[in-house]
């Protein structure tokens, strides 16, 4: 409908400030900046092995990517199993 | 009262999370802002170069001595812009040893195999002083050295100069030291440059006291690790299968098949010169309460041309001392290596097209070296007064590479009402569009 893609426009304003506000906020303050071990330090990886195992299919989901996609967010830390080394 | 008149500013970001100094930095050059779309001054600050770091590589060292080995004189100072020492009084030049050859840390990654502690990374001794004093053999008077943050002091009377160079159980004398290449009147040049960068929005009373000259040289506490790990990461993936739509006119929705997958890695590999705060204060990245993010941005060093421990190289520069143990800091190293195998396998997930959800994670370390190091650094500060003491923002330049980066105290209602201003002008855009089409 015409009237919801026309209230959706008024965030513009709003969203604008915002998103100006926090681009400049960082571009003085740096808050955002820290070391980027991992692509800055010498690693030296062996080829990565691993599996793939289909489990199941979507069908009709509206979303365009996985439910909490981390696979950039490095340092998000999930689940940590046990090691077997200690 | 004038508080309740001002606008307040938006929230500070969290410690942790998306804009976080926890988030994985944004790649240099790239900035969330498009400098096309801003008013001119604005975008001229934004697309003005920024400070260049240069590359340094050193020569092969020899031995070095606390006296000079020409004429045993104490007066040894670092010769600015080399890895050399030269001694003041017959004008004798020479090098230090490098750690990387003198301890073997160069090599053998691939075999460590536990834990190995460089004799300056054992731990603290508790009842460790901070005052060392010295018997001037020179005179007989007493020299004392503050290792809070000197290694060096010279005799009032007979200018003998010391250096804290043996190392004691206190754990102030690390195993290296990385000398100072960047001379202090490029480090001011280069502060200079990124604050002309950022003057349009900065707060006044910063630009007013602005004074580049008052950096100072520190050598800042870390530990350099070598590790040698395996990680194992478990997961799902989506693969898009279908993509359609429903609908017609303003109602049409995109809809999506997808394939899941249980995705499991496994990677083996090492890391070398992993570096490490090892001040308590400078490894709390908190940036709501300091701006130590800005000093651990500087990183990395070439690390790989540090010197044998000798406190000549600090004469006339300030220093901080290490408080914190390997085990202390054995969980950030975990969390490190764990961010760097998610990293080390991403190309391997390209496929899933909609992305992976990483669910478990693991990590066996099967060896890591340890060596304490003194780091080179020019720190400007600026103390922003404020609530709960204010913020001490800091501009970093890296002794070695020049790199440069900073903290710019913001003046918030300058920054706001441009915002403001900038939202209202896209809002009345809005206004005319949503005018016109209904
Ligand atoms: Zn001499
Ligand atoms: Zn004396």
């Amino acid at each position: 409908m015409s009237d919801d893609s026309g209230l959706w426009l008024l965030l513009l304003g709003p969203a604008g400030a915002t998103g100006l506000y926090w681009g400049l906020y960082r571009y003085y303050r740096n808050t955002d900046k820290s070391h980027a071990f991992e692509r800055e330090t010498v690693v030296d990886a062996k080829p990565v092995t691993g599996s793939d195992q289909k489990i199941g299919q979507i069908t009709g989901t509206r979303e365009t990517e996985i439910d909490g996609n981390n696979v950039q967010s490095y340092r998000k830390r999930v689940k940590r199993l046990e090691s077997d080394t200690g | 009262m004038s508080n309740s008149t001002r606008s307040s500013p938006p929230p500070l970001p969290p410690y942790t999370g998306p804009g976080s100094p926890q988030d994985v930095p944004p790649l240099p050059g790239s900035s969330p802002l498009d400098p096309a779309t801003l008013p001119e001054p604005i975008r001229d600050e934004l697309l003005a170069p920024d400070p260049v770091a240069i590359d340094t590589s050193s020569d092969e060292l020899k031995d070095g001595l606390n006296r000079c080995p020409k004429c045993g004189a104490s007066d040894i100072r670092h010769k600015p812009g080399s890895d050399l020492l030269i001694c003041l009084y017959c004008r004798n030049e020479w090098h230090g040893a490098r750690v990387e050859e003198e301890f073997g840390l160069g090599i053998g990654l691939d075999e460590l195999s536990g834990t190995v502690i460089a004799s300056g990374a054992r731990d603290i001794a508790a009842d460790a002083a901070s005052l060392m004093t010295f018997k001037c053999t020179g005179c007989g008077a007493e020299v004392t050295v503050n290792t809070d943050n000197a290694m060096t002091a010279r005799c009032h009377w007979c200018r003998h100069v010391f250096g804290v160079n043996e190392q004691v159980d206190n754990g102030a004398v690390p195993d290296a030291v990385l000398p100072f290449h960047i001379r202090k009147d490029d480090a001011v040049a280069r502060i200079r440059q990124f604050v002309d960068k950022r003057r349009f929005f900065a707060l006044k009373a910063f630009k007013e006291q602005f004074t580049p000259e008052n950096v100072v040289g520190v050598y800042l506490p870390y530990m350099i690790v070598d590790g040698k790990a395996s990680a194992d990461i478990a997961g799902k993936g989506e693969i898009q299968t279908r993509r359609y739509t429903k609908g017609s006119g303003d109602d049409k929705k995109t809809y999506y098949d997808a394939d899941v997958y249980r995705v499991e890695r496994h990677v083996d590999f090492t890391v070398d010169d992993l570096p490490l705060e090892s001040s308590t204060e400078r490894g709390n990245l908190d940036t709501r309460v300091n701006t130590n993010n800005i000093i651990n941005t500087i990183l990395p060093f070439d690390t790989k041309n540090a010197v044998k421990w000798n406190a000549s190289y600090l004469s006339g520069f300030s220093s901080e001392k290490r408080n914190t143990d390997v085990q202390h800091l054995i969980p950030r190293m975990e969390d490190q290596l764990l961010s760097i195998a998610r990293a080390q396998v991403e190309d391997s997930v390209e496929r899933y097209g909609r992305g992976v959800r990483w669910e478990q994670e693991r990590l066996d370390v099967h060896g890591t070296r340890w060596v304490s190091m003194y780091l080179p650094v020019w720190l400007y500060s600026y103390h922003q007064p404020g609530s709960n003491g204010g913020m001490l923002h800091y501009i970093a330049v890296n002794g070695r590479t020049g790199e440069t980066m900073g903290s710019v105290p913001v003046q918030q209602w300058k920054l706001l009402l441009t915002a403001i201003t900038v939202g209202t002008f896209l809002e009345g855009i809005a206004l005319w569009i949503v005018g016109t089409s209904s």
